[in-house]
């Protein structure tokens, strides 16, 4: 097995994603969308408030629900990449020929994984870069001083993007695998790769849940819901990959469903 | 029209050679497929020599494609195996898959669609192994001997149907492969194309000795190209061989055209009351018939008729085709 044959499958699914309109522009869009909400947020807490310790305050409450959203926002795309990467080629009947190639398994499925992993990771490792640089300039620019306290992602936010993250991006990808066979439309992959996404909602939930009976999310809860959420990445990600790889079979990629 | 035929180049001697112990270079045995009930393909077994053109023939639905999806390990077979360049498809699908060229059923439609025509070649060249400095080269080839050359900055789905199909059987031919397994190669090219595809089989059965597996349901075209030939229906092999002995079986029984000014309804409903008469099928304008002992009783025939007063134009024997051969073989009227 070469990592190079699954290279060549990996570029050629993302120039082809690129050419579908509504995923290109979905990319562009959500990749956006993420840290211009964000950076409003910020400048808001930069600006709306008298005082450094006032800011850390109040930013203190938003920052927990801010990290899963981004993260939510930059693994859409990956969801979109990853249906188009098998259920994709079945719709259009490209399948056939792909697998006629000399191509393994693990290079075939490789391939495909990385044809959604590449450039999800790009996106939400720029995402995390441009929140981050934009919000210390800010910060600097409405006069507060530059602390780790005012990072945004903070630090338990970063350890969930960096770490679930890449996990759900992974997890994803999986998913659209194992039931590549089952489904023949797209449509019906970017549902199921939809919910998939759910399970960075629980981070947002956790803190919101404790505002809402009237305490304030402690920065130990904040990191228990993130590990949570690591793990429940991780689990899914395991169980989906091994079912993918063990339930893979060139036979029902090729059959009508 | 520029014709690279002269340029295209041999066949790639990096595919290590056929087994010892088989001569043929798809050796099938006991194939089998099924599809919950359907019996797709039901315990075939056939060899077909190296450089042989081998024509697979038979309705909609026989099994043509399906056992050309087994024999590129798209389908695993529910029991039985085939041998392709001495490779079994099951221990060794990717080595198969190497030394084989593909054309899938329509494979018109199995294109990418938003690639344009030179990069869906150089895609699948690099998925075949082709050297990164031979791909150029072997695209232009290709493409300018079937007359695609100027359209190869365009999208394959702005291709005419036959434009992309003569595109996947580029894509088939991009790596020189040993086995070609073609589903209906020529079905939506144009007559000019037809035969230059035919020629170029041809010329790579030849000289290069590649092997050609081919589906195909346009019958004086396999009559002309095919060295051997299998006709299957639901499944199972009902007659093969080579042109030859089909010739023989061909010449075995001997075929008359009766033309005629009546109507010809009328004309076959006395003609098929006659004992020495095998009734084929009917043209616009004449019977097609099998007579027995012609010598004798074609005098009979005519007489017969002239005195029900049917004017006839003409009598006369019929070059038998393979398609005369095939629709009794299907209606099963020809010894296996
Ligand atoms: N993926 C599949 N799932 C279920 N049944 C199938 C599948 N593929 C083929 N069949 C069935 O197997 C039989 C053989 O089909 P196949 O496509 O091999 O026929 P064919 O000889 O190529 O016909 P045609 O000349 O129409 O192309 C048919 O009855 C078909 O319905
Ligand atoms: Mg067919």
């Amino acid at each position: 097995m070469t990592l190079r044959k699954s290279m060549i499958v990996a570029r050629a699914d993302l120039r082809m994603a690129l050419q579908v309109s509504y995923v290109k522009y979905g990319l562009i869009g959500m990749s956006a969308l993420g840290p211009i909400m964000i950076l409003v947020i910020v400048s808001f807490v930069a600006f709306g408030t008298t005082s450094a310790v006032e800011a850390l305050a109040l930013l203190s409450l938003l920052s927990p629900t801010i990290s899963p959203v981004l993260g939510v926002i930059s693994i859409i795309p990956a969801s979109l990449i990853a249906a188009n990467a098998l259920v994709g080629e079945k719709e259009q009947n490209t399948i056939e020929a792909l697998l006629c190639t000399p191509l393994t398994d693990s290079e075939l499925l490789i391939g495909k994984v990385l044809s959604s992993f590449i450039p999800s990771m790009a996106l939400l490792l720029g995402t995390i870069a441009v929140t981050e640089v934009g919000s210390i300039v800010i910060f600097l620019s409405a006069g507060l001083p530059f602390s780790v306290n005012f990072l945004v992602p903070d630090v338990a936010g970063l350890f969930l993007l960096l770490s679930a993250g890449p996990t759900m991006i992974l997890a994803i990808s999986s998913v659209m695998i194992l039931i590549s066979g089952r489904v023949a439309r797209v449509y019906e992959a970017y549902q199921v790769s939809g919910v998939s996404i759910m399970v960075f909602i629980l981070p947002i939930i956790v803190p919101l849940l404790v505002m809402q009976s009237g305490g304030i999310p402690d920065a130990n809860l904040v990191w228990l819901s993130d590990i949570a959420t690591l793990l429940i990445a991780s689990v899914l990600m395991t169980i989906t990959w091994i079912l993918a790889i063990g339930r893979f079979n060139r036979d029902r990629l090729v059959s009508l469903v | 029209m520029k014709n690279n035929f002269d340029q295209y180049t041999a066949i790639s001697d990096q595919n290590s050679p056929t087994e010892e112990g088989t001569d043929f270079e798809v050796s099938i045995s006991g194939l089998t497929k099924c599809f919950g009930d359907i019996l797709a393909v039901n315990h075939m077994s056939l060899d077909v020599p190296a450089g042989c053109i081998f024509g697979l023939l038979g309705p909609n639905g026989a099994g043509k494609s399906t056992t050309i999806r087994l024999l590129c390990t798209l389908l695993t077979p529910t029991e039985g195996t085939a041998l392709v360049g001495g490779y079994d498809i099951i221990e060794s699908p990717v080595s198969v898959r190497e030394i084989t060229g593909v054309l899938p059923e329509e494979g018109n439609h199995t294109l990418y669609q938003t690639m344009s025509v030179y990069e869906n070649l150089e895609y699948f060249a690099r998925l075949y192994g082709v050297a990164e400095g031979e791909i150029p080269q072997r695209i232009e080839e290709l493409l300018s001997f079937m007359s695609l050359w100027e359209r190869k900055d365009d999208r394959a789905g702005e291709l005419s149907t036959g434009n992309r199909q003569r595109l996947a059987l580029c894509r088939a031919l991009l790596h020189r492969p040993r086995v070609l397994l073609l589903d209906e190669p020529t079905s939506a090219l144009d007559p000019v194309a037809a035969k230059r595809v035919r020629e170029l089989i041809l010329r790579l059965a030849r000289e290069y000795n590649q092997t050609f597996f081919i589906n195909s349901h346009n019958l004086p075209e396999v009559q002309r190209m095919c060295d051997r030939i299998a006709i299957i229906n639901d499944g199972n092999i009902l007659m093969t061989g080579t042109t030859a002995e089909l010739r023989a079986k061909l010449h075995a029984k001997q075929i008359f055209r009766l033309r005629t000014s009546e109507d010809v309804a009328r004309v076959s409903s006395i003609v098929e009351s006659m004992a020495f008469i095998e009734y084929v099928r009917s043209d616009v304008d004449s019977l097609i018939l099998t007579i027995e002992n012609p010598q004798e009783n074609n005098s009979i025939l005519l007489q017969t008729l002239l005195s029900q007063n049917i004017k006839i134009i003409e009598l006369a024997e019929e070059e038998t085709t393979l398609e005369d051969l095939y629709l009794e073989v299907i209606k099963g009227g020809v010894d296996k």
